[in-house]
């Protein structure tokens, strides 16, 4: 049964890391959608704290000028990496809704997923460690005393 | 009218304080049998909890049996310490 | 008084008089309260310190204890005499105060002034110090239920109270006057504050917030007394029971607000503040959670006590996150100096829960005897692990632009994209937890048993899965478009999952209720949730948090179009058809309004009709949207009218198709009804075996147990 457990317990930790694996290297790519991707992945620089795409100021200057310029951008044929790069160059990197992938920004990603796994395999451990504390069924004394009063518990704990 | 209303405020709030009053609640150090009634009652409730998932089908036969025997003896001795102890009073 | 027989300008004088003095009897009365705060916090700790030790001072320290408490309940007259004082200067407009000078005007709608009261950073530190203390009430009023515990807590609650009190004195006094000559007419309050919801949002959140303070107090202690067995988590279930309830609504409320204010088509931005709303609450579920294994097992004391010095110090960040100007963020007060006493106040809370810790530790001991277990149990600790890993995640997300700024020396921006990868993963774990949970037994040795119970749940599991993809979410056809649409699935199908769970479990129980007393398995069901009401109710809990997913996980398919819409033209969203009826402008008092009138058709039928608008506030001179929405459980038709188009005068109307968004808010109205559920009392098993068709050979062993329970 243990062996079950150990085996089943590891079995899931795989699935689990290749799931996670396959969520967190996600990409997207396609022409098609890429304004629409890209206005989400940027902020309005106005200060109203908004996704670019979504900022719903009217006649609001600064997100007005970034799309016109995102659309240009797309026009040229840049890349997405480009246009990220070409907006944190110009506007400063609080531009970018989520820091990208460099250097120390590497941290924001990769820390919360590496401490939920840290956390899972602790957690596994401490469930191990309970489960190999396995008492074997305990003894049930004989006397009479004990017998009156295992009766009476029964009594009281009926349904 | 300012200092009349702070000074009513004020006085209001000193009488209520300090008004001496004759029937303090005791503050009661709780005794080993409130600790082993309450104690007592967790194991009734655990046991109660078993019986009923035991029957909802949640355990197999062999688990019930260990677990409901492991609290019934742990019962048990809170039991006889309960008893232990009524009687001392009792004999006071 | 003797004022009956003067004439009206004395009245009138009298009043103008009643008028000014409000401020300074409101100061007077903070200054009281801090006074009271300061003796209940040193009488009650010299007091319990003689009763540990045994030592006697002139006064028996049980009177001591008794003035203490008294004390506390006094300053709560007192902060209430101050808030009071504050409502009455926003209602009489006494812009002589400076906070209701910048929050008020005298056009503003009662309901509002009244709203005032929490508009600012001042007012709504009054408003946390009157909460506390009225929660402080209710405590030291109840004192009987366990005097020495209470007299601990109370202790506590008096020492968070003067900090608190210590702010409105010094830091951010609410009744500061307006230098130099009164103006006429108030700067008026924030339009976006100016709607219904505003006026018990706040409160509601704080209720949250402060709430914790009290099982932080009785934690802590429980502690300090090394407080024999596990009965203080039985007193202070209810608190955080009561708390955490208020904290989701306040959440939830808070997201309405955004999502019928707001108007940009959401309702949770993953801004900081919202952050900062959701991190206690993280911390509180798990709390609510693992405690039930102390409770019921006596083991994970440690883990628990500091689970609620977190939420507790995480209720105190929240505040602090939203007056510092430490992050930026759209409701952020005014930057302000205050955050230095919260950081000391933050240091001070820790410090002395560790150090009680420390000293206390092998209180904490676990006192039960060794046993194998594996499956409810370990599904606790996966729960709590999963929900502390969320909280870390919003955490880490929302002070990462500090600590980049320190590190790398430039802010950067961690926004809705981040959390969407992150957060949203631990949610669908989280969300598989709260079906597998319920179906495994405490104490179980194996998983031996479990097995038989999980096939139904997974089985609906991939059935839904299968009709949702021949109903057309395939995500690997969406794959361009991220992964909104898999996590849509997974979210859907998890939730059948745990709806089947949790129906099973109900079911299996009513039968055995049913079997053993005969009764009809409806009737049974109900029984079963009287027997153990925190049980069932926090498996309605459950449901409702599925349907709460089932709503969001709508947001992946959500459309919207811009356009120019002019007098009987039309635009197309998915079914629907808009065709415009007319513009319009009116304006009262307090704002100016422009807006649209929309006939919505559907095929052929019109369905209703909308009116979008967009006000202009003349004290404030900001602008706000009223957004127009059509509700169904299908989806939300949420329009907005946009302005006109600063070149060609042409009115813009931008609409929105949500699916779902209906089923979050229903989703928590289940979640209130199941809290409320696990609120009521259980119907003790002794009185529920009464009430059933016993048998007669079983009677008199039903009778015993009445007498042994």
């Amino acid at each position: 049964m243990r062996r079950l457990f150990r085996s089943s317990g590891l079995r899931l930790l795989q699935l689990g890391l290749v799931g996670l694996l396959a969520i967190f290297t996600m990409g997207s790519a396609d022409n098609a959608v890429r304004y629409n991707d890209l206005g989400h992945k940027m902020m309005c620089v106005c200060g109203c704290g908004q996704i670019l795409i979504e900022c719903n100021h009217l006649g609001c200057q600064y997100s007005e000028a970034e799309l016109t310029e995102l659309r240009m951008a797309l026009h040229q044929g840049k890349s997405d990496t480009e246009i990220l790069e070409l907006f944190q160059a110009k506007y400063g990197p609080t531009v970018l809704a989520a820091p990208m992938l460099t250097k120390f920004n590497l941290a924001a990603w990769f820390v919360p997923p590496v401490v939920l796994l840290i956390g899972i395999a602790a957690t596994i451990a401490l469930v191990r460690k309970w489960r190999l504390r396995t008492v074997a069924m305990p003894v049930v004394p004989t006397t009479t005393t004990f017998q009156t009063a295992r009766d009476r518990i029964r009594r009281e704990t009926e349904l | 009218m300012t200092m009349i209303a702070c000074g009513l405020l004020l006085i209001g709030i000193f009488v209520y304080v300090f008004y001496p009053e004759r029937n303090v609640e005791a503050q009661v150090q709780k005794t080993r049998l409130d600790f082993l009634r309450e104690r007592k009652e967790m194991l009734y409730d655990n046991l109660r909890d078993l019986n009923f998932e035991y029957r909802a089908g949640k355990y197999p036969e062999e688990d019930y049996a260990a677990q409901r025997a492991a609290m019934e003896n742990e019962a048990a001795e809170v039991l006889a310490e309960m008893d232990l102890l009524e009687r001392g009073v009792g004999a006071v | 008084m003797e004022c009956d027989n003067r004439s009206s300008p004395n009245i009138l004088q009298e009043t103008v008089l009643l008028i000014s003095i409000m401020p300074a009897f409101g100061s007077f009365a903070l200054l009281l309260a801090l006074a009271l705060s300061g003796y209940n916090l040193f009488a009650g700790a010299i007091a319990l310190r003689q009763l540990a030790t045994g030592a006697r001072g002139r006064v028996s320290p049980e009177r001591l204890a008794e003035t203490a408490r008294r004390a506390g309940i006094g300053s709560f007259f007192a902060v209430t005499c101050a808030a009071f004082a504050l409502v009455w200067a926003a209602f009489t407009n006494d812009f002589s105060v400076s906070y209701i000078l910048h929050h008020s005007n005298r056009a503003l709608p009662g309901p509002y002034k009244f709203a005032a009261l929490w508009s600012g950073q001042e007012g709504s530190l009054l408003l946390w110090a009157w909460l506390l203390a009225t929660y402080g009430l209710v405590l030291r009023l109840r004192h009987k239920v366990d005097v020495k515990l209470t007299a601990y807590a109370s202790t506590i609650l008096a020492g968070i109270q003067i900090f608190f009190l210590l702010l409105l004195n010094f830091a951010a006094p609410p009744f500061a006057l307006v230098a130099g000559t009164v103006p006429q007419d108030g700067f008026g309050l924030n339009p976006l504050l100016q709607y219904p919801e505003m006026v018990i949002h706040p409160p509601m959140l704080y209720l949250g917030y402060v709430g914790f303070s009290v099982p932080f107090a009785f934690a802590l202690g429980a502690l300090m007394m090394r407080y024999p067995g596990e009965k203080w988590i039985h007193i202070t279930r209810r608190w955080t029971m009561v708390t955490w309830l208020f904290l989701t609504c306040g959440i939830f409320l808070g997201a309405h607000w955004a999502y019928s204010v707001l108007g940009w088509g959401g309702y949770w931005g993953w801004d900081p503040v919202e952050n900062a709303s959701l991190m206690p609450w993280l911390t509180g579920t798990a709390f609510l959670h693992s405690v039930m294994m102390q409770e019921k097992r006596g083991m994970m004391k440690s883990w628990n006590v500091w689970l609620i010095f977190s939420t507790f110090a995480l209720s105190i960040l929240g505040t602090l996150l939203t007056r510092s100007g430490l992050v930026s963020s759209v409701h952020a007060f005014a930057e302000s100096a205050i955050g230095t006493w919260f950081w000391t106040f933050l240091v001070i809370v820790l410090a002395v829960c560790l150090f009680t810790y420390i000293l206390q530790r092998d209180h904490l001991k676990s006192e039960h005897k060794l046993e194998s277990l594996v499956s409810r149990e370990s599904s606790f600790l996966f729960n709590n692990l999963v929900l502390l890993a969320a909280c870390f995640t919003v955490l880490w997300g929302t002070l990462f632009p500090v600590i980049s700024e320190y590190v790398q020396g430039n802010k950067v921006t961690v926004g809705p994209p981040f959390y969407n990868r992150v957060a949203i993963p631990i949610g669908l774990f989280l969300l598989f937890l709260t079906g597998i949970g319920p179906i495994l037994a405490w104490r179980s040795t194996s998983f031996k048993s479990i097995r038989k119970n999980f096939i139904l749940p997974a089985v609906s599991a991939v059935v839904t899965a299968i009709v949702l993809m021949a109903c057309g979410v395939r995500p690997w056809q969406d794959w361009s478009e991220g992964q909104g649409s898999l996590y849509s699935l997974m979210a859907w199908s998890l939730g059948a999952l745990v709806v089947t769970a949790v129906g099973s479990e109900f079911l299996r129980g009513a039968g055995v209720i049913s079997r053993h007393t005969g009764q009809n398995l409806f009737a049974s069901m109900i029984q079963l949730m009287r027997r153990n009401t925190r049980r069932y109710g926090g498996y309605i809990v459950h449901f409702g948090v599925v349907v709460i997913f089932i709503g969001l996980a709508g947001s992946a398919f959500n459309q919207s179009t811009e356009q120019e819409l002019n007098f009987k033209q039309s635009m197309k969203m998915g079914p629907y058809r808009l065709v415009c009826q007319d513009y319009s402008q009116d304006s009262n008092l307090n704002y100016d309004t422009e807006y649209a009138i929309l006939d919505v058709y559907r095929g052929d039928k019109k369905i209703t009709q909308l009116s979008p608008e967009r006000r202009f506030y003349q004290a404030s001179q900001t602008t706000s949207t009223i957004v127009a929405n059509h509700s169904t459980l299908a989806w939300d038709l949420y329009v907005i009218y946009a302005g006109k188009d600063p070149d060609n005068g042409q009115p813009i109307i931008k609409v929105f198709l949500n699916p779902l968004v209906a089923w979050v808010w229903i989703g928590v109205l289940i979640v209130i009804l199941g809290t409320f559920v696990a609120l009521t009392p259980n119907m003790t098993a002794a009185f529920a075996a009464s009430r059933t068709r016993v048998p007669v050979s079983e009677a008199p062993a039903m009778a015993m147990g009445k007498g042994g329970d």
